[in-house]
């Protein structure tokens, strides 16, 4: 067990913790507590990254067994088990995902008995969940092999190529109708990535993606177990890649052509920076790198091209299935770091497995065979103090085991104390709720119009205290808004800070709060202790200011105007049977946003006033 | 109730009462009160508490918002499970025992209509169902919100009596109208129909532009009916591929004084298929 192995292995460890306290507030609190997501999108990393980005990722599996097993390329039978492995846990990610982004993960096994062949996701579900089986299959003989069960490891072995073909045909039917899915957005999606060809496209950036993803973990594990990289079979792969990436490059720049989209690149809007980042990030430059011999031959350059492959075709689906939508929807959703820490997660559990299953099982004989002598001679070793305490910490691999559960509780516990526990909602700052005629407040409910002239007229100056609460020194009216900030969030009543200002800073703590005894705002003095010249008539609302928190305006003005206009509307001397309806007071038009017309509000004071 | 029901929004008669949208929370069940929006709320009003609302533009039109209720219904066809149903009758309803929460339709729909009870930890999708099961028993003859409209700025009726009155009121006042009816043709046809004073192209994602007549399920329809022969295709094409492959390389091996040779490098066996 080398330090890297040990240091990569706590960081995995690590996300894995933080995801799985989020996993706790995601099927206590819902989706809308642990994701950013909404209506204007309802799709965020979870499907872009985990279900689009982990299918492709796993292409590597079936585009290898092509190679090896079709093809009979020999010399790249050993990237298959690993790919395969690599696909086999990928697809089961993706399933993991799945249950996290589904809003009723109880009932994804529907998909078994409802069915819609209509609908692209039907056929993805179906196909991802045969190619699981498929991938099982293929993978069985690698925990087999080394067992009793070797008549079962022979059949296996004989079904190999026909599972084979069967995996290519099901990938190809899967992997391209991740981009049917998107064929039925194109308003939604920007034109530079909808094109009716968007199958096609996702089944050649999947090949693409498939062989950077074998490569890049060839290379990875190869770094991490210190093992000598393959540099004959990764320089291989790497040829196949440039030509996947050239016939894909080819394929994109050829569809844009032929629908007249490809002035659309050059417009400089963020679209189309988005586009040429993508396809240089995943096609240009990996390409370039591949077509250079001498970095085809280099562990570090086809590490480098590799992972930028990878990144480039999951930021394509990112951007097919989110980013090039918000030019339609003009979202601003960004994911929260729960997301993230789910996303990450699933990939970091399912990479220890990755790990676990490479280093007990036959994925790449000679290696494994070579560790196995090398743990035997750990027995061996001296015991491993740990240098602080001295206790004996047990064997290496035990000793390891320590560190990372103490690091998965640890980040358990960090991902609990920070995930919110409350959904997000949206601030709609009150803009003007004085005492005035016109509300201007948040969307949809829009304008109110309020005549208070005629409800001064109406009701008497000593009638003022049914809605004003308070006066603040040196103003006539207090606006709603001074306590109510905010349309429908509790905000805050009490300004302590601008308390402790005016009374001269810290020695002056004593005049509101106890001498001993904590300092909190419960133990702290009425307000009307002080304030007491400021309280208006007799027949106020709030009589002793002991609230520390205001409702929000919409729940305060309707608590006090619905009311009064219920009973009122009874009131055969008014004359008004409808007084009691919201388009009583919200009827002035507001616009899409904040944008009011200044000359319409005007004209409806105006009217009110009249 | 009668066959392809439908509704006839006139944007010149609309006030903005949101009267129908009162009489669609009574009707549903749904608090008067929304609640505190959620972050990127949709910027229409609608919500999951909310199935239709008043649009109100900068220049004081009032548009009312809802389900259209498509011919061709793109929730429907992308549904993976089938919670989502086109009712013989023509409604689009939604069936909560069957969802699997995935919001397919949420990013099908090219109106933005379904929406989510996101903070709720068994949540639904949320739409108007143009009051399909009340209207089947009986119990009302109109849907809530036209029964509501005081200024009969939406009207029932079937498909053919609302397109033969707004043919009438075009007609009729054409210079007060747009020669246009929002949704006869639109994605193949909708329930809900609009006539205006207003263009109505930002009632969908893109503002200012028109949907087109295609119904939306043909496009992926076009991909995914070619499936079973893609399938078919690729795996006699890997078969092939191998048995002459193998084939070449036993005929080499068994050569006398022969070396085996590869077949030569390609690399655009698999991307070469489609």
């Amino acid at each position: 067990m080398t330090r890297r192995v040990q240091i990569t292995k706590g960081i995995l460890w690590f996300i894995t913790g933080l995801a799985a306290a989020v996993t706790i507030i995601r099927f206590t609190r819902g989706l809308g507590t642990t994701t950013a997501l909404s209506d204007t999108t309802p799709w965020g990393l979870w499907v872009g990254f985990d279900v689009m980005g982990g299918v492709a990722l796993a292409a590597g599996g079936f585009v290898i067994g092509a190679i090896a097993h079709v093809f009979k390329r020999d010399k790249y039978h050993h990237a298959v088990r690993p790919a395969i492995l690599t696909a086999l846990l990928g697809y089961a990610a993706v399933a993991v995902g799945l249950l996290f982004d589904l809003g009723l993960p109880w009932n994804i096994w529907h998909a078994l008995i409802f069915w819609n062949p209509q609908s692209p996701l039907f056929e993805v579900a179906w196909c991802v969940m045969i190619y699981l089986t498929i991938l099982f299959l293929e993978f069985l003989p690698v925990f087999l092999e080394r067992t009793r069960f070797q008549a079962l490891y022979r059949i296996l072995l004989r079904m190999q190529l026909p599972l084979i073909i069967l995996g290519i045909s099901v990938s190809t039917l899967h992997q391209s109708s991740l981009g049917t899915l998107l064929l039925i957005m194109p308003f939604r999606l920007h034109p530079l990535w909808y094109t009716p060809h968007l199958p096609e496209l996702f089944f050649v950036s999947a090949i693409c993606l498939g062989l950077s993803m074998v490569i890049f973990e060839s290379s990875v594990t190869a770094w991490l177990y210190k093992r000598k990289p393959n540099t004959d079979m990764l320089s291989g792969l790497a040829r196949f890649a440039a030509g996947a990436l050239a016939l894909y490059l080819a394929f994109r720049l050829f569809d844009l052509w032929h629908h007249d989209k490809i002035g659309l690149a050059f417009e400089g809007s963020f679209e189309a920076r988005l586009f040429w980042f993508e396809m240089g990030l995943s096609t240009i430059v990996p390409l370039v790198l591949f077509l250079i011999p001498k970095v085809r031959r280099s562990h570090t350059g086809v590490f480098i091209a590799s992972s930028m492959g990878l990144m480039g075709f999951l930021l394509y689906r990112i951007d097919a299935s989110g980013l090039a939508q918000v030019w339609a929807t003009r979202t601003d959703y960004f994911p929260m770091w729960t997301e993230f820490a789910v996303s990450f997660g699933i990939v970091s559990f399912f990479a220890l497995i990755y790990l676990f299953i490479q280093e007990h099982f036959p994925v790449e004989h000679e290696i494994l065979d070579e560790e196995e002598k090398w743990r035997q001679r750990q027995l061996f070793v001296l015991p491993r103090f740990d240098r602080l305490t001295q206790v004996w910490l047990g064997d290496p691999t035990f000793a390891s085991r320590r560190v990372y559960s103490l690091v998965f509780v640890v980040a358990l516990v960090l991902g609990l104390t920070s995930t919110p526990w409350q959904p997000l909602v949206e601030a709609s700052p009150v803009q003007r709720a004085r005492g005035g005629d016109i509300l201007k407040v948040g969307f949809p409910i829009g304008t109110v119009a309020f005549p208070h002239a005629e409800h001064v007229k109406r009701l008497g100056k000593e009638a003022c205290g049914t809605c004003h609460h308070l006066h603040l020194p040196g103003d006539v009216g207090t606006p709603c808004s001074e306590c109510h900030s905010d349309l429908y969030l509790p905000t805050r009543l009490f300004d302590h800070y601008r308390h402790v200002g005016l009374l001269g800073g810290n020695p002056s703590c004593e005049r509101c709060h106890p001498q001993e005894g904590p300092r909190v705002g419960t133990t702290a003095k009425k307000c009307s202790s002080c304030h007491e010249k400021d309280m208006m008539a007799e027949n106020q609302v709030v009589k002793t200011f002991e609230y520390l928190t205001a409702p929000g305006l919409s729940q305060a003005a309707h608590g006090i105007c619905i009311e009064c206009h219920k009973r009122e509307a009874t009131n055969p001397e008014w004359g008004k049977p409808d007084l009691f309806r919201c388009a009583t007071c919200h009827r002035t038009p507001v616009s899409h946003g904040d944008v009011v017309l200044e000359a319409s509000l005007e004209e409806i004071e105006d009217e009110v006033l009249q | 109730m009668i066959d392809n029901p439908c509704i006839l929004n006139d944007v010149t008669r609309c006030i903005g009462c949101e009267e129908c949208v009162a009489a669609c929370k009574k009707i549903n069940g749904m608090p008067v009160e929304d609640g505190p929006p959620r972050l990127g709320h949709s910027k229409d009003g609608l919500s999951a508490t909310r199935w239709t609302s008043i649009f109100r533009r900068p220049d004081e039109v009032s548009v009312r918002k809802q389900c259209r209720h498509c011919f061709e219904p793109a929730c429907v066809s992308v549904c993976p499970v089938g919670a989502l149903i086109k009712t013989p009758e023509g409604p689009v309803i939604y069936d909560k025992a069957i969802c699997m929460g995935c919001r397919y339709c949420m990013m099908g729909c090219p109106y933005g209509i379904p929406h989510y009870e996101w903070n709720s930890i068994n949540p639904s999708v949320r739409k108007c169902i143009l009051c399909y099961d009340k209207l089947k028993s009986g119990e009302i003859d109109k849907p809530a919100c036209v029964n509501a409209c005081p200024k009969e700025a939406t009207t029932f009726g079937s498909q053919e009596e609302m397109l033969a009155e707004a043919r009438r009121r075009l007609a009729a006042e054409p210079e007060k109208y747009i020669q246009h009816i929002w949704g006869e043709h639109e994605v193949g046809g909708t329930s809900v129909i609009y006539i205006s004073h207003v263009d109505l192209g930002f009632l969908a994602w893109q503002d200012k532009k028109y949907l087109g007549t295609e119904p939306l399920p043909d496009r992926t329809w076009a991909a995914l009916k070619k499936v079973p022969l893609e399938f078919l295709g690729m795996a006699s094409f890997m078969t092939a591929t191998w048995w002459v492959i193998d084939r070449r390389m036993r005929l080499a091996a068994e050569a006398p004084g022969e070396k085996v040779t590869e077949a030569p490098e390609t690399t655009e066996d698999e991307g070469g298929e489609r």
